[in-house]
């Protein structure tokens, strides 16, 4: 309610501790409440937001349609694996892997996105779809001549994350305290996120971010105010590449096992979804999409433990309805919210009170050059 | 005589089996506001985007301040001083007003993604001053209190206003602007007549499409006719206005 809303904008520093609070605490009280499977379902929110954060970069901030981004997460995690996996022998760090798989990814990247520069809108999408089926079938199929992936069957025993000792697979009791694996794994999670966020939200308000909104709504004019629309486009796919490596790596490391099932077309439109339901270009609103489309199919897995109770036995099989108020809910946010859930500050302009505004401007406005 | 700011040396431009410009010559001096008349599809704004590097040439150069400009890319051709507004305005229209201001110093910041993300005080710096001098510019073309709201809210002729701004963030020592006034009011036209030349006192050349030719008469120091795809007169307005060949492109010739 925007009562509520306001209540907190006036008190900023008492917004952020109570965010701060909740957010350290939320593993404790979702795991207490529900059980720690919800607690795995919290980590997995956060890998999308990371995800999400990233495609949006590139959807949302620079206007380029990618429909094969989750390319970039399989890039990090296969990389993961070679590097901190019994396949190869290698059990390098995380710290190390990680940024090499966010690196690789970007390259990779900048290899799709040369080729594509002249694309636009549908082309674009087909092209980078494309590249997406393309990374995952080379992981199905390198496991001969050569063993590169293990093909199908996937790569198994990835090395868990471990600090200072400290493997993160394994619960961490401090004195009588036990805090069990989801829970470390969502601190790390969150700090990455946390780190994520801070790094978008800087490029947005910069002078490139200018450059991609401005490639976005216009590519000639961007081109005649002087910005190489060849390089920031590069950039962005390059940047958005970046964090779906980061978020592969973590990927891998927390789940162990990696296969090309993963990383199908399913998972990049699911990300672009959640980022048209929360709000393209809008940080706040990319993370609610994250939220919501991770968070509600998995609550209506209990859609068939209600029929059983109910009617005795399972009418409606909980895979396909959740699926099908999937659509539904896209198709209504379509018609009633076409912005997203919560639309980025452009659109939110448009009905702000600007006077407020205006008269501050007046205020520090400059005199005339003349 | 000024200093020629630019020489476009037998320019022409085909597509396909059609010629829309055939070996076009020209050159601007410093300083001064050279019009570009023409009756509709004599190649103007054809010009214009082979001149910013929009078209390639099918031959022909193009030199600005001495250095060749021809088949550089757009960013290049803005870098080395030559800016553009278009004819079918352009704005960024879901960005606001300032931003769009802001979006023109892109060619002469230079803060890199490694700057955005870190703020360092170089970053930080460089920011404001972006934000001072687009404000400066909203101020100049008289859009001074409008930098909050929507580019596409803005009133057409607050539009052309915010192009020339926009153009103008690039530094430019040449501004081509493509039919600026069109569908403008008298009183509005008047308004622009006056910025143009508070712009050239400023020390930008302007090289000016228009259809108004009042408005081209009472401005421009020298004018050159295009009329399909070639140049038909150039000199000033009094001569080009008494121009046999002028006439007859916009009247049609006398019957013999």
């Amino acid at each position: 309610m925007p009562t509520g809303l306001d209540f907190f904008r006036e008190r900023p520093r008492l917004a952020f501790v109570l965010l701060a609070g909740l957010l350290l605490l939320l593993p404790f009280l979702v795991g207490g409440g529900l059980g720690n499977a919800w607690v795995r379902v919290l980590d997995f929110i956060l890998l999308y937001v990371l995800l999400a954060l990233g495609l949006n970069i590139v959807v949302g901030y620079a206007g380029l349609l990618d429909l094969g981004y989750i390319a970039f997460y399989a890039l990090g995690a296969y990389l993961y694996a070679w590097l901190a996996s019994p396949h190869f022998g290698l059990h390098l760090p995380f710290w190390m892997v990680l940024p090499l798989g966010a690196a690789l990814a970007g390259l990779f990247g900048v290899l799709l996105g040369a080729p594509t520069l002249r694309l636009r809108g549908d082309y674009l999408a087909i092209v980078t779809l494309g590249f997406g089926e393309i990374i995952r079938i080379f992981m199905n199929n390198l496991n001969a001549p050569f063993n590169l992936t293990n093909g199908p069957q996937g790569m198994n025993l990835i090395d868990p994350v471990s600090v200072a000792g400290q493997s993160f697979s394994s619960p961490l009791r401090i004195g009588e305290l036990v805090i069990p694996s989801t829970y470390l794994y969502y601190y790390l999670f969150l700090a990455m996120t946390l780190l994520v966020i801070l790094v978008a939200m800087r490029l947005q308000d910069s002078r490139i971010g200018r450059a991609w909104a401005a490639l976005r709504e216009d590519e000639v004019a961007a081109a005649a105010m002087g910005i190489n629309t060849r390089n920031v486009k590069l950039l962005a796919f390059a940047m958005g590449a970046t964090f779906g490596g980061l978020a592969g790596g973590l990927f891998a490391a927390f789940q162990g096992f990696i296969s090309p099932e993963s990383f199908t077309l399913w998972e990049s439109i699911l990300v672009l979804c959640m980022i048209v339901l929360g709000g393209m270009g809008n940080i706040p609103g990319v993370i609610l999409g994250a939220i919501l489309l991770t968070a509600i199919p998995e609550a209506l897995r209990y859609i068939g433990d209600l029929q059983r109770a109910v009617l005795g036995h399972v009418v409606v099989d909980p895979a396909d309805l959740r699926m099908l108020l999937f659509g539904v809910a896209l198709v209504a946010m379509m018609l009633f919210r076409p912005a997203g859930l919560l639309p980025s500050r452009q659109r939110k302009r448009e009905f702000g009170a600007q006077d407020a505004v205006a008269e501050q401007e007046q205020a520090d406005l400059y005199d005339a050059r003349a | 005589m000024a200093a020629q700011l630019l020489r476009v040396v037998g320019v022409s431009k085909r597509f396909g089996g059609l010629s829309a410009l055939d070996d076009v010559s020209l050159s601007v001096a410093q300083g001064e506001i050279y019009g570009l008349i023409g009756p509709n599809g004599a190649g103007k704004t054809t010009l214009f985007n082979c001149l910013t590097g929009l078209y390639s040439l099918s031959a022909g150069e193009i030199h600005l301040g001495g250095a060749a400009i021809h088949g550089h890319k757009p960013h290049q051709i803005v870098a080395a001083g030559f800016a553009r507004t278009f004819q079918n305005i352009r704005l960024f229209a879901n960005m606001t007003v300032l931003e769009n201001v802001m979006v023109g110093r892109h060619a002469r910041t230079r803060a890199g993604v490694l700057g955005a993300v870190l703020r360092c005080a170089r970053t930080r710096g460089e920011e404001r001053a972006i934000h001072d001098r687009s404000r400066e510019l909203l101020d100049y073309v008289g859009l001074k209190h409008k930098g909050r709201g929507l580019a596409c809210h803005l009133s057409y002729g607050d539009q052309r206003r915010l192009e020339i701004a926009r153009a103008l963030a690039t530094d430019p020592q040449l501004l081509a602007l493509d039919e600026p006034v069109a569908g403008m009011n008298p009183s509005e036209r008047r308004e622009m007549g006056a910025l143009f030349l508070k712009l050239r006192e400023g020390g930008v050349t302007l090289l000016l499409i228009e259809h108004d030719v009042k408005l081209v008469m009472g401005l421009c120091d020298r004018v050159a006719v295009l009329d399909y795809g070639r140049k038909i007169a150039e000199g000033t307005p009094e001569n080009v206005r008494q121009d046999p060949a002028v006439i007859a492109a916009y009247l049609g010739s006398e019957a013999p």
